[in-house]
């Protein structure tokens, strides 16, 4: 029971693999009909509009179709290189991803298991029912409270200097070196309890008998956690590893953009931030997406990469 | 019944997919045949064109089109780049008799969010609505006159309402008109240099606000000075540390965007009187050590604490609730941003309102030089190729463009909202004034006039019968009046996508990093620094090709005045 679902196992019912393909398929001819929809869905919104990746080698023209644009090689791409932001915006995704990779993701993990020890089913729900909500505020509506609350007379400098932790009030949002805190906190507050929850299914995935066995070997709790929740659950995590890894050079826009301003632009500009800004507002479509398909490319090594890694170290692996 | 149940959703998700099958198959088509389809429109437009032609000359030249037509209905559909435009057609007097007169329904189509999105969007798929409303400082709109998206407004004219030329402007027309001797779009908001002499009550939109109250108790200071402007301040910071419980922000701004913020680089500029050429050159206005002066006194206030946090973070809903609870002291302001918060301020106490004083002044002590609308106007009205009936947009362009429509959108309909008086004067009813100045969003709903629909307006020919404005946003009107310059030749746009355009992007990207670092620096020397630094990567950005290019633009737009 180890391996959870989440992991690609061998094609399993290799027994049902009887009759020719023709029959097989009419077997399954409902099942078939629903998969094909999906495969049409990603057709049409995933794979066509990739296409217009051919633009980030072009100089593309809003008043002209793509045939027309000239090619121009990798112009835009020397052009983002050479860029004045580059080193800055590098710096800026990197730092907060890495910032979410080292402490917002083991959080999640290590509320779930917290989570999984309390008895009181009452206490128990009311505690993941608070710790979702904040998941279901967009952040737009999200970043407008957040804005107030840091601000100089907001309530978080009010808590802080009362409690003597802070001698003056800070601007938060008007300094930029709290940018990167700020943006590991609020993210990782919205998005707890509801990360927790892949976790929490894994761990009610785990065989009762285990603990029974342990609790008459005489294991104490955390004993119970470390060796035998933590090691079944591993699958999820290195899953769950892989993909954030992948997503390094992602920030999370919706937050960013709603934080940023121009005091704190040298700590809040990210690659996400800086494709809108050029590409939509400036309108460099060709540019943009060069600096799209670049950290497209990047996250396909990265993924790649951990897979490899952890295919080598754990055994297991996405694909 | 359970087996039945699972075929009716089989049923349901093979038609779902043929259907969606249909839809990307048509969806495809449009965009292959899409060079056909131009075609054939064009082909029927000019079978049309020549039906219409004859018609015109059986019945005449100048008999206005949209008379001919208003039985015939006709939808069009309408883009407006702004997101805050709202009111609908068809709801109220005003557009319910528009759409009588001339047999035109329209349907605003506006953007939810960033506007150059939407409009990005609209060029890139072709999809552009029938009439269009750009700011004519858009660098799209040059973009698509050039790739031949709109239709020229003179040809259309000729060929189906010669009634269009009469009621067009010739000055206006004469500097919209393109290198290739037509004319694409018709602006709103214009004024000729001409109009400058003419009238003595043209106003301009900047203008340096006080909070009347707190100005009157610390005396009424002079603030002109960079001594008197921060003595003032910390005057009022010290006597009215709080207002209604919540504490005073002694300067306010506008809000801080990519590219600076238009308070302290282009108000200022235009308050400080810094020209804008030198020596026959377009001149690097930002640069002028008045600026740097008066940059400098707000870094001294910032550095004192003067400048406070919210000016540099809010965003535009945080500053409208804090104009209306009268948070800001001072503030280099748009005065009709304000004008809803300014009446709720008046409504609770009418000494609590912000006024119009003597704001910033340069070391000299020069008139202040603010720009009233030009030439330009605000916006171009433009129609594109994707419109069906171009010759019913024409008619209704010369309905708004001429007398009867601006009457129409500004005072509503004669006889129910306004009548001539006993000096043949055009007077609104009393009833519909005193709406319109205390709740205009009912007044919008139920008439529609004074500019409502302002694409067309035409502020030159309603100075004719423009009242006084009343309080309490008349007196922040009526200071404008001596200080107002046109600045049309230099008003300038660059093509998008250019090299030059580029650079200014850049430049503009770059200030709107710097300018906040400047106000927020320790030192005077650290400053000077970051103002150095500044200097330098303009010039590698290519400041010098930009400002030959403007120059260039600057007399080419002067020659076309008549000014040089």
């Amino acid at each position: 029971m180890a391996d959870t679902a989440m992991i690609a196992k061998q094609p399993k019912g290799r027994h049902k693999r009887k009759g020719n393909f023709k029959q097989r398929l009419l077997n399954q001819k409902y099942l078939q009909i629903m998969a094909l929809l999906g495969v049409l869905w990603m057709l049409v919104f995933n794979y066509i509009p990739m296409g217009g990746i051919v633009i980030a080698f072009k100089k593309f023209k809003i008043t002209k179709t793509i045939a027309e644009a000239p090619w121009v090689g990798l112009r835009y791409f020397k052009e983002f290189f050479a860029d004045d932001n580059f080193v800055n915006i590098m710096q800026n995704t990197l730092g907060i991803s890495l910032l979410k990779l080292l402490i917002g993701f083991p959080l999640p993990i290590i509320f779930a298991l917290l989570l999984n020890e309390i008895r009181n089913v009452k206490f128990k729900k009311l505690a993941q029912t608070i710790s979702y909500l904040p998941h279901f505020l967009s952040w737009v509506v999200l970043g407008g409270i957040l804005v107030t609350w840091l601000s100089k007379t907001g309530v978080v400098n009010d808590f802080l200097v009362s409690a003597h932790i802070l001698k003056e009030p800070v601007s938060f949002l008007g300094d930029p070196k709290y940018f990167w805190g700020l943006s590991l906190i609020s993210d990782s507050w919205k998005e707890l309890g509801w990360s927790a929850i892949i976790y929490l299914a894994a761990i009610a995935g785990v065989d009762q008998q285990m603990y029974e066995a342990a609790t008459v070997d005489g294991a104490t709790k955390m004993q119970k956690i470390l060796k035998i929740t933590l090691p079944s659950i591993t699958g999820t995590i290195a899953l769950m590893l892989i993909l954030q890894i992948s997503g390094l050079l992602n920030s999370n826009f919706d937050q960013i953009l709603i934080l940023k301003n121009q005091i704190n632009v040298s700590r809040s500009q990210v690659i996400d931030t800086y494709v809108y800004q050029v590409g939509m507002t400036m309108g460099k479509y060709s540019f943009a997406t060069a600096v799209g398909l670049f950290k497209s490319v990047i996250a396909l090594i990265l993924l790649f990469l951990a897979n490899k890694t952890s295919k080598k170290c754990l055994g297991r692996s996405l694909y | 019944m359970k087996k039945q149940f699972k075929k009716g959703i089989v049923l349901l998700l093979a038609a779902t997919m043929v259907l969606s099958s249909v839809g990307c198959s048509k969806k495809k088509n449009d965009n292959n045949s899409k060079e056909n389809q131009t075609v054939t429109t064009e082909a029927t437009e000019t079978d049309a064109a020549t039906t219409e032609a004859t018609d015109t000359e059986q019945t005449g030249e100048a008999t206005p089109g949209w008379q001919e037509h208003a039985d015939e209905k006709v939808d069009f559909t309408w883009y407006i780049n702004f997101s805050w435009f709202t009111t609908p057609w068809g709801e109220n007097l005003v557009s319910k008799k528009i759409t009588e007169e001339t047999g035109c329904n329209i349907e605003f189509i506006v953007p939810a969010g960033n506007e150059a999105e939407k409009l990005n969007s609209l060029i890139a798929s072709d999809t552009l609505p029938d009439i269009l409303t750009i700011g004519w400082y858009e660098g799209q709109v040059n973009q698509i006159i050039e790739d031949g998206m709109v239709y020229a407004l003179d040809e259309l004219a000729k060929e189906y309402d010669p009634y269009w030329f009469t009621v067009a402007d010739e000055g206006r027309v004469g500097w919209f008109t393109k290198e290739d001797g037509h004319i694409y779009g018709y602006p709103n908001s214009s004024f000729s240099p001409a109009d400058y002499e003419k009238y003595d009550n043209i106003s301009s939109n900047q203008t340096f606000l006080v909070r009347k109250d707190i100005y009157e108790a610390i005396g009424s200071p002079d603030m002109t000075t960079p001594e008197g402007f921060k003595a003032a301040v910390k005057a009022a910071a010290e006597k009215f540390p709080e207002v209604n419980g919540q504490p005073l922000i002694p300067v306010g701004a506008h809000e801080f965007g990519a590219t600076g913020n238009v308070s302290f680089d282009q108000y200022l500029c235009n308050f400080l009187a810094i020209p804008y050429e030198k020596d026959g050159q377009y001149y690097d206005r930002y640069t002028d050590p008045e600026l740097v002066r008066w940059l400098k006194t707000f870094r001294e206030l910032c550095q004192d604490g003067y400048l406070v946090d919210d000016i540099f973070i809010d965003k535009r809903a945080q500053m409208e609730e804090k104009i209306a609870q009268g948070r800001y002291f001072c503030m280099l302001y748009q005065r009709t941003d304000l004008q809803d918060q300014e009446k709720i301020l008046y409504a609770n106490d009418p000494d609590s309102i912000y006024i119009a004083v003597d704001g910033p002044k340069n070391s000299k002590g020069d008139a202040y030089t603010l720009p009233g609308t030009g030439i330009n106007g605000w916006c171009v009205n433009m129609i594109s190729k994707n419109c069906k009936n171009p010759d019913r947009a024409i008619q209704l362009f010369s309905y708004l463009m001429s007398e009867h429509g601006q009457h129409m959108t500004w005072l509503g309909v004669e006889g129910e909202t306004w009548d001539y008086d006993a000096n043949g004067v055009e007077t609104m009813h009393d009833d519909v004034k005193e709406l319109c100045n205390t709740d205009r969003t009912a007044y919008d709903q139920k008439y529609g006039a004074d500019s409502t629909y302002w694409m067309f307006q035409d502020n030159a020919m309603a100075l004719k019968w423009a009242q006084p404005t009343p309080e309490p946003l008349g007196q922040m009107e009526r200071w404008t009046y001596p200080y107002v310059m046109t600045t049309s030749q230099y008003d300038i746009s660059l093509v998008a996508d250019s090299e030059e355009a580029d650079i200014k992007a850049k430049i503009d990207n770059e200030w709107g990093v710097v300018l906040p670092k400047l106000l927020l620096s320790g030192s005077e020397e650290e400053f000077d620094k970051i103002w150095n630094d500044f200097i330098q990567k303009r010039k590698d950005y290519g400041l010098d090709t930009l400002i030959e290019k403007q120059t260039e633009l600057m007399n080419e737009a002067k020659g076309k005045l008549g000014l040089q």
